[in-house]
């Protein structure tokens, strides 16, 4: 017998024997409810299988917020600088860097290109940082700076899969599954992960980058949209408002119960619960999504926008959200490829303008966070799925009129902040061209042993039984790493 | 043995009330493998790789053979036995802490029982054939109707329990519907069969629900999940493939009755059969099901290898229940299965013609348009070469290895050849121990809810033990000795008393077996997403019977498909293949359709043989607030109208039945009245609500009342004023004076020749779009006034096609962008400040575009701006309020806890 069906049993027959005798006494839903949500243990509740649950020990994040930059931006554009680079720029990138490597679009020799900027310290701990990212720069004492990151996927689908499920194949759960099924959610009204998308497109692997694999399908992200209704199937359908829903539900209710004294069916009662919980969150939903309930100076601190889609907004909801206790926010930002195979996607042109994106906002999420007393318990992490080539991008075998960079599994860049992590701190270093990581490579399996970690989880101990293994994030065996340096 | 096996997994229940077994023997396989396996088989288990010490448990010899002048287990002695000394050991016990697992006081007891006992072995049930086992003595002889309940019976009365009683009729005919067809029964048919005083009514009924065409849809939507089906190609840019061809042979083969050996053969090899059919060729979609990535850049082999080693992996679980996809990289840690052998089996996979391809060759035309994946072999001369890939790494091959089956099994077949048709014939033989085994939990668990072995993907030392081995047994040798028939298989199984259950439960029943593993009454579960949504539309009437065909689009929220690099669009289905059965719902896997994922379907991305069964908020958002659950409810309610005739409690029971089955209780007439009362009283105050009620189709579907407000240039020459210089500031503003301007109809642009097809590739048939005014320059201005025929208006988009970038203006307000570069075909949702401007009359469109870099392909740009009209509801009557309460009523009706649950 697997452990997962034992607990969940024993987990259902407590539950059950509670609740029935609660139910049957006449007393009032909230108090069934209420019992679901005080029930913190190890293991999920069949009936409320997002009810808080006690981490494996005690954590240093309560919550977190991923901001992923969907495409990969180019670390040497914006945290590596590199100025032995600049010596080589435009010559031919020599051939033992090219030996038995694989590129999405690079053939033949490249030259090397230099960064396309400038970059300065900032803060007390004299972090390097481009002259993109000037507001960025503000908080750099709060940052902790990953420079040797190293992934061994190369192209986004597999490379974005690989760094949230832990694999770059489909059918893998997500972080943001496993810690809402480690952990549960502390707000009932709200889904427990959630996952913001701008830049026009979902990411390159598709909703599999937040779903649940083999974990139940009540772990997924779920995917709150600015535009429509925030969450699927949330708003009421015509003719439908809430008086007309409470008088429908009242009598669902009732109707289910008289069906509960006749067939017993415990099931029946843990989806009467599931109905009121979906009133509760047509409520709540809709007001947690609803930027335009901020004061302005917040909305211009983030550069946010009611009304119109776009990154900055979702920082601002990212805040609201794990305000309201929402355990793992998602935030997926789509146009990061930068080629430079046109106007569109070239590091002159485009890359300014996508990080004027996301730059105020990102240190405004920080700031407010921080602010609010929040960031100390909220685990923000930035980053993409890979790096970009030290050698400019020549599809075709040719250089056109624009500037852009392949991409580069080697080395790459992501920053965190909050949360146990350490500040104005930085860890690992590439060589002097940005090509390979010299010093402590972090894997995505060790950026998810740390983060499991820092939420409480044991990443080696944290599984779940399927298909006759062990299932974990961190894969099967045990090389990855717990990044010890990187807490506080 | 048998027996003690039946009467061990006995005492896994009763173990946990009554742990006093003391005088039972210690039994290997129930009580000491699932430990070891739990606890000690990954470092110390059949895989050389992973273990630690030296010290091997899984296998007698080794584990009690001395190793450094130390034996792990001393038969007999448990204090001598390191294995004991090491799980008892007060400061470094085995397994280690940092594994986070421990053994209990218990579990200690039982090994060291065990080894004093003399530790004998006993290989994994489920690797020794079945045995057909006498039935079990039992006492309440007047009980059992079949063999089954022997079975069932005997062990309930080892554990000092009843049976249910036998179902009321409605239930009956409601759980037979539900099980074999998917659908719940019409009025007549239920009326017909609890009126049918026939001693063999049931049997007839089963018989009827056999031989009906919505059979092989029930039980293709069961095979879909494990062929892991889909409409899509999967990965990064999901394109769309057509096999949905090889779906309606599945649902042809249930209906046919294909027996399962045959079944099989045809799946996974009818293209080696001589001469092959096209029926033949398109079952062999089966493992075409595979992904295939388009995704610039990748290494086609790659995938190529992913698709095989899928393959290899879904055949190990889809026919013996075993989990060989993870001796990929390494031996398998608890089965029989060495890395060797897993590319032993993958040999046999390895020599298809399918590579990964664009267009996802071979594939096979059917009629005019219709083509659908198929395997094809590699030629002789093109023949790979397979080796074991180490650590998994396609890149790292080393030995080479010939196909052949794991050496645990029974042999290959002496006369059959080395290729996927011997291998099909290898998995059917009737010597394979796991085949019917498995098939027959199968067909057990979607009709009772849980296998008898609950673990269906895992029959392996990892999997969950039978909770009736000797059932289980009986079963698939009767599947067998039934010449693998499997309606014959599910006849047996709903004849049974045990099947015909009542299912409801008291509280002490339920507190001694929450799950019902002792099967003391009928199943009661959830119902499968498919069904959930089927029994909506078919109660309702809105269902179509339409059978078979291209996947359809029903209404799905909007947004929903948003794939990169995707011009795919769902667009809803017209006609009845909006209310088509789920099975023929199109399935694209990065994007499955949310209401039935909501419910657990699976996405097609990987094999599923177990769908986890949640409850979710989410769930109940979707019965609630779903736009067609309250289509259906206003169609259920019209049907209720047309048919109960005028009287209030006539029409409230025929509503309740039509949704339940079963006659109301007074009790639950009583409160639907009340409802109705509330609910009228509400929308007699609420005229507008109580419209949009009665006709939500109307409103919901947007394709319908979709108008072109300018038409794009397909649909006839649009005239614009256009300038190719820049004009200046001001330019998009109603009161500018466009007099000066060029004036020309769309599209403006050139169309470049076409390249001939690459050798190998099909030609695409390319209809060039009709280029009327030329435009051969880099930017390009637009203006146009345009008609609003009324009020009403709403959700104004434009769609535009162009390979660049623009902007747009309305009215002088901006009203989108092409945000990015746009590459093919985008919709952007006209800003709201402008589409606060668009009046009826006269309105002004704007757009400036600049095309992609150069290039020598096509270049042009169409514009359309499409609105929706408002919704033409029909006049108010006086009795709309009546007749919106009844939708309400109906709507709750579909949203009881009962309407989900088969019981």
């Amino acid at each position: 017998m697997s452990d997962r069906w034992e607990l969940l049993r024993n987990q259902t027959r407590r539950y059950f024997l509670r609740s029935c005798s609660v139910c049957l006494g006449g007393l009032a839903l909230g108090e069934f409810l209420g019992y679901a949500a005080r029930a913190a243990a190890q293991e999920p509740s069949a009936a409320n299988p997002l009810a808080p649950r006690r981490p494996h020990f005690a954590p240093k994040a309560k919550r977190v917020i991923y901001l992923h930059m969907a495409g990969a931006p180019s670390q040497l554009e914006l945290f590596e600088n590199k100025p032995a680079l600049r010596k080589y720029d435009g010559q031919p990138c020599p051939q033992e860097l090219l030996e038995g490597k694989r590129f999405a679009f690079i053939q033949g020799v490249p030259q090397m290109l230099a960064g396309q900027y400038e970059f300065r310290r900032h803060g007390e701990s004299g972090l390097w940082l481009s002259e993109l990212l000037p507001h960025l720069a503000t908080v750099a004492d709060e940052l902790t700076v990953i420079r040797s990151m190293t992934t061994d996927q190369f192209n986004h689908a597999p490379a974005q899969l690989l760094m949230h499920t832990g694999n770059q194949r489909l059918g893998y759960a997500s972080i943001g599954a496993w810690a809402t099924y480690g952990l549960g959610t502390e707000n009932q009204n709200l889904p427990g992960f959630v996952v913001l998308v701008s830049g026009g497109k979902t990411p390159d692997a598709g909703k599999s980058v937040w779903g649940s694999g083999f974990l139940p399908a009540v772990y997924q992200g779920v995917q709150c949209r600015s535009e429509g209704e925030p969450v699927l199937y949330l708003n009421d359908p015509p003719g439908i408002d809430r008086e007309l829903r409470r008088t429908t539900l009242d009598a669902l209710s009732d109707l289910n119960r008289l069906q509960y004294e006749q067939f017993g069916d415990p099931d029946t009662l843990a989806r009467l619960g599931q109905y009121e919980l979906a009133f509760r969150m047509q409520m709540e939903a809709p007001e947690a999504m609803d930027i335009s309930r901020e004061p302005p100076a917040v909305l211009e601190a983030y550069g946010a926008h009611p009304g119109k889609m776009g990154f900055a907004n979702n920082c601002l909801l990212a805040r609201r959200l794990v305000e309201r206790g929402v355990r793992y926010v998602q935030l997926f930002d789509w146009g990061w490829d930068h080629h430079g195979n046109n106007e569109r996607t070239d590091l002159r042109y485009d890359l300014p303008r996508k990080v004027a994106e996301i730059d105020r906002p990102v240190a405004a999420l920080v700031r407010d966070l921080r602010e609010r007393g929040l960031l100390e318990e909220t685990l923000v992490i930035w980053g993409g799925e890979f790096g970009r080539t030290p050698m400019r991008e020549n599809r075709g075998g040719n250089y056109g009129p624009y500037i852009g960079r392949d991409h580069h599994p080697h080395a790459f860049t992501i920053w965190m902040a909050g949360g146990g992590v350490k500040r104005g701190f930085v860890y690992g270093a590439t060589d002097d061209i940005g090509y390979y990581v010299v010093e402590n490579p972090v894997r995505p399996h060790d950026l998810q042993a740390t983060i499991l970690t820092l939420l409480g989880l044991d990443p080696y101990k944290f599984r779940y039984p399927f298909q006759g293994l062990d299932q974990r994030l961190i894969g099967p065996t045990d090389e990855a790493k717990v990044i010890r340096d990187l807490i506080a | 043995m048998r027996r003690r096996l039946a009467l061990g997994a006995a005492c896994l229940f009763l173990s946990c009330v009554n742990p006093g077994v003391a005088e039972e023997p210690v039994r290997y396989n129930r009580d000491i493998r699932p430990i070891l396996s739990k606890n000690c088989f990954a470092c110390h288990g059949p895989d050389e790789h992973s273990r630690q010490a030296g010290v091997r448990l899984d296998d007698r010899a080794y584990a009690t053979g001395e190793k450094g002048g130390l034996r792990a287990i001393v038969p007999g002695n448990s204090a001598a036995s390191r294995a004991v000394i090491r799980i008892t050991h007060p400061r470094r016990p085995m397994p280690p802490v940092e594994t986070g697992k421990k053994l209990s006081e218990r579990e200690i007891e039982l090994v060291k029982r065990w080894i004093d006992q003399g530790a004998p072995y006993e290989s994994h049930w489920a690797f020794e054939p079945p045995v057909r086992h006498p039935l079990p003595r039992v006492r309440q002889t007047a009980w059992p109707r079949n063999e089954i309940d022997y079975f069932v019976l005997a062990r309930l009365e080892a554990e000092g329990l009843r049976p249910s009683p036998e179902a009321d009729r409605y239930t009956l005919i409601r759980r037979l519907y539900l099980d074999l067809v998917g659908l719940p029964p019409p009025m007549a048919a239920v009326d017909a069969f609890v009126n049918d005083t026939r001693p063999d009514s049931y049997e007839r009924l089963v018989e009827e629900l056999l031989n009906s065409p919505h059979y092989g849809e029930r039980w293709a939507a069961v095979w879909l999940d494990l062929a892991r089906y889909a409409d899509s190609k999967g990965y990064e840019a999901d394109r769309l493939r057509s096999i949905w061809p090889w779906r309606d042979w599945v649902i042809r083969a249930f209906n046919d009755n294909l027996p399962y050996d045959r079944f099989t053969t045809l799946q996974l090899a009818g293209d080696l059969l001589p001469e092959p059919s096209q029926d033949q060729l398109i079952a062999t979609g089966f493992h075409r099901n595979t992904m295939t990535n388009d995704e610039g850049g990748t290494d086609d082999e790659e995938f190529r290898d992913a698709a095989v080693k899928d393959r290899v992996a879904t055949t190990g679980q889809v026919w013996m229940g075993l989990t060989w996809g993870c001796a990929q990289c390494h031996n398998h840690k608890y089965d029989p299965l060495s890395q060797r052998e897993f590319y032993q089996l993958y040999a046999f996979f390895n020599q298809t013609e399918d590579s990964d391809q664009f267009d996802d060759r071979p594939r096979l035309k059917l009629d005019g348009r219709t083509t659908t994946l198929i395997m094809r072999e590699l030629p002789p001369e093109q023949r790979r070469q397979t080796r074991v890939h180490q650590r998994g790494n396609f890149l790292d091959p080393g030995d080479p290895v010939e196909p052949d089956v794991p050496a645990a099994f029974h042999p290959f077949p002496d006369d059959a050849p080395r290729n996927r048709l011997g291998l099909a014939r290898w998995l059917v033989d009737k010597r394979n121990p796991l085949t019917a085994r498995v098939a027959v939990n199968r067909f057990w668990a979607r009709l009772f809810g849980a296998g008898l072995v609950e673990t269906e993907e895992d029959f392996g030392n990892q999997g969950a033990p039978p909770s009736h081995p000797e059932l289980l047994d009986w079963l698939a040798t009767e599947f067998m000795r039934l010449d693998w028939d499997m309606k014959a298989l599910l006849r047996t199984i709903v004849l049974s008393a045990a099947y015909r259950q009542s299912s409801d439960a008291t509280p002490e029943l339920i507190e001694r077996d929450r799950f019902n593993r002792l099967l003391a009454r009928g199943p009661r579960v959830r119902l499968e997403a498919e069904i959930v949504r089927d029994q909506m539309l078919a109660a309702s009437g809105l269902l179509s019977p339409k059978m078979y065909g291209p996947p359809v689009m029903p209404l799905q929220p909007e947004g929903v498909w948003q794939v990169v690099y995707s011009r795919d669009r769902w667009e809803t289905s017209p006609g009845e293949d909006r209310y088509r059965r789920a099975i023929y719902t199109f399935r694209r896997r990065t994007s499955p359709y949310p209401a039935l994922v909501t419910f657990d379907a699976p996405s097609g991305e990987i094999c599923t043989l177990r769908r986890v069964r949640t409850n979710t908020p989410l769930q109940a958002l979707v019965n609630l607030n779903d736009p067609l659950a309250l289509e259906a409810a206003s169609h259920l309610a019209a049907r209720v109208a047309r048919e109960a005739g005028g009287r209030f409690e006539d029409r409230l029971r025929h509503a309740f039945r039509l949704v339940l089955i079963r006659p109301p209780q007074q009790a639950e007439l009583d409160r639907l009245a009340k409802l109705y009362e509330e609910a009228r009283a509400k929308l007699s105050r609420d005229p507008l609500a109580a419209s949009k009620l009665l006709e939500p189709a109307k409103i919901i579907y947007a394709e319908d009342r979709l108008e072109a407000i300018v038409p794009g240039a397909a649909a006839g020459a649009v005239e614009w004023r256009f300038r190719q210089a820049d004009p200046g500031a001001g330019w998009e503003q109603p009161g500018y004076d466009d007099g000066h301007w060029e004036q020309g109809a769309a599209l403006f642009g050139r169309i470049a020749p076409k390249k001939p097809p690459k050798e190998g590739e099909e030609e695409l048939v390319y209809n060039p779009p009709p280029v009327r005014t030329s435009w051969d320059s880099e930017r390009l201005w637009l203006r146009r006034v345009f008609e609003v025929p009324g009020d009403g208006y709403e959700n104004f988009r434009l769609r535009v096609e162009f390979r660049g970038s623009f902007e747009v203006w309305i009215n002088g307000v901006h009203a989108g962008s092409s945000g990015e570069e746009s590459a093919g075909p985008l919709e952007v949702k006209v800003a709201p400040l402008a589409a606060a401007t668009i009046r009826p009359g006269r309105n002004l469109l704007a757009i400036a575009a600049r095309r992609t870099a150069a290039g020598d392909g096509d270049q042009y740009i169409d514009v359309a701006l499409t609105a929706l009209r408002p919704p033409a509801l029909s006049p108010p009557r006086p009795d709309d309020a009546e007749r919106a309460a009844w939708v309400a009523v109906a709507h709750v009706l579909l949203n009881l806890d009962e309407t989900v649950t088969k019981r």
